[in-house]
């Protein structure tokens, strides 16, 4: 039986680490909350968005004209990857890697066998993982997380549209976590670029039919509206991983606070058999040592 | 008429006007009651707001887009 002090000093340490989980669940819950704001707020610009580019019906199908709708082979393809800067998070991060290096080494394994799968990184974790292959690295910023705007992503979204409509890449895809809930996050890769175009709406544009003017005109504001449509689309992409992030942290710090309580409770157990088997020691000692003097 | 002017981070404005004043790509224009149904794009300018106690109220944007149908505006917009 290990000795009453080593179980003592062990009780103190895990007891010292719950409370760092317990308070970085806390913090993650209140991060979280934040993100999860973020993320609601978007929803009626996105809703809006969505209808009014369904309204410009016809104008938006694949034609010749529309660059954002028409790939050139390049035999290049980009692969945005979403991950956080910070660990302790599950397997949040190790998921997003997995995920992308299963990409390059199955679907893209056409593009990957001549080099021609590139990776534009988001998040410390991501590319801390992705600088020790050989892969080719396009970009890396870690810094978005640090001051998460509609802005700030914009910039982001028109240099990787800027990559595609350059003729560079033929096809761009986004890996991240989507938020389900605090517990689930869905692992998911996108395609960003180009745009595919669902051509279900005939019969819904048909009972919402109101004849709009439109300004300048309508090929213009095709010309506009899909540039903001897609800068959206990833700044809610970088939202959801945000807010995944933080889901995934509370899970895996409750989880640890778990796992630390029951550590004390099997720990205190132990000290507590110990210290009933010294005192029992000590008094057989007590007890042998008066019975030798009185004999 | 009702006026909604969303951002993708918060909603700016939401309520009764009588009057709206928007930068469009083709010049500034004015949106009153009854307005025909109108999607337009917006450029970097100032909206004007007349709501109905005869308070002007301001809103500066870098760009965005309108739709008005049946006395309903909405203006996405984008701001620093």
């Amino acid at each position: 039986m290990a000795n009453l002090k080593e179980i003592r000093t062990r009780i103190a340490s895990v007891t010292s680490t719950r409370q760092i989980t317990s308070a970085m669940k806390m913090v993650s819950a209140a991060k979280f909350k934040r993100a999860q704001d973020a993320i609601v707020e978007l929803r009626p610009y996105a809703n809006h968005l969505q209808s009014v580019l369904s309204s410009l019906g016809d104008a938006l199908k694949a034609d010749e004209e529309n660059v954002y709708v028409n790939a050139k082979e390049t035999g290049k393809v980009l692969l945005v990857v979403v991950t956080s800067n910070r660990g302790l998070c599950g397997g949040f991060n190790s998921n997003v890697v997995k995920k992308t290096l299963s990409l390059i080494n199955n679907e893209f394994a056409p593009y990957s066998k001549k080099n021609g799968v590139d990776l534009f990184l988001i998040g410390k974790k991501g590319s801390d993982f992705f600088k020790k292959t050989d892969r080719n690295i396009v970009g890396i910023h870690n810094e978005i997380f640090a001051d998460l705007n509609h802005a700030s992503a914009s910039k982001l979204a028109s240099e990787i549209i800027e990559k595609f409509l350059s003729g560079e890449y033929n096809r761009i895809e986004i890996v991240y976590n989507q938020f389900k809930n605090a517990a689930v996050q869905i692992l998911t890769n996108e395609q960003f670029l180009p745009i595919k175009i669902e051509e279900k709406e005939e019969k819904s544009s048909m009972h919402t039919f109101t004849d709009y003017i439109f300004e300048p005109t309508k090929e213009y504001l095709v010309k506009v509206l899909i540039p903001k449509s897609l800068k959206l689309q990833f700044f809610k992409a970088v939202l959801d991983s945000v807010a995944s992030e933080h889901g995934a942290r509370m899970t895996a710090m409750h989880k640890a606070t778990d796992n630390a309580t029951e550590m004390i409770k099997d720990l205190k157990l132990e000290y507590n058999k110990a210290r009933q088997a010294s005192i029992t020691n000590e008094i057989l000692e007590i007890v042998s040592g008066a019975n030798a003097l009185e004999g | 008429m009702n006026l909604e002017i969303i951002t993708p981070e918060k909603k700016l404005f939401s309520g009764e006007i009588e009057m709206v004043q928007l930068p469009g790509t083709k010049g500034s224009f004015e949106i009153l009651i009854n307005h025909a149904p109108i999607i337009s794009t917006l450029e970097e300018g100032i909206i004007r707001v007349r709501d109905k106690e005869k308070k002007i109220l301001t809103f500066e944007i870098q760009g965005g887009v309108i739709e008005a149908k049946e006395n309903s505006i909405i203006v996405l917009a984008e701001v620093e």
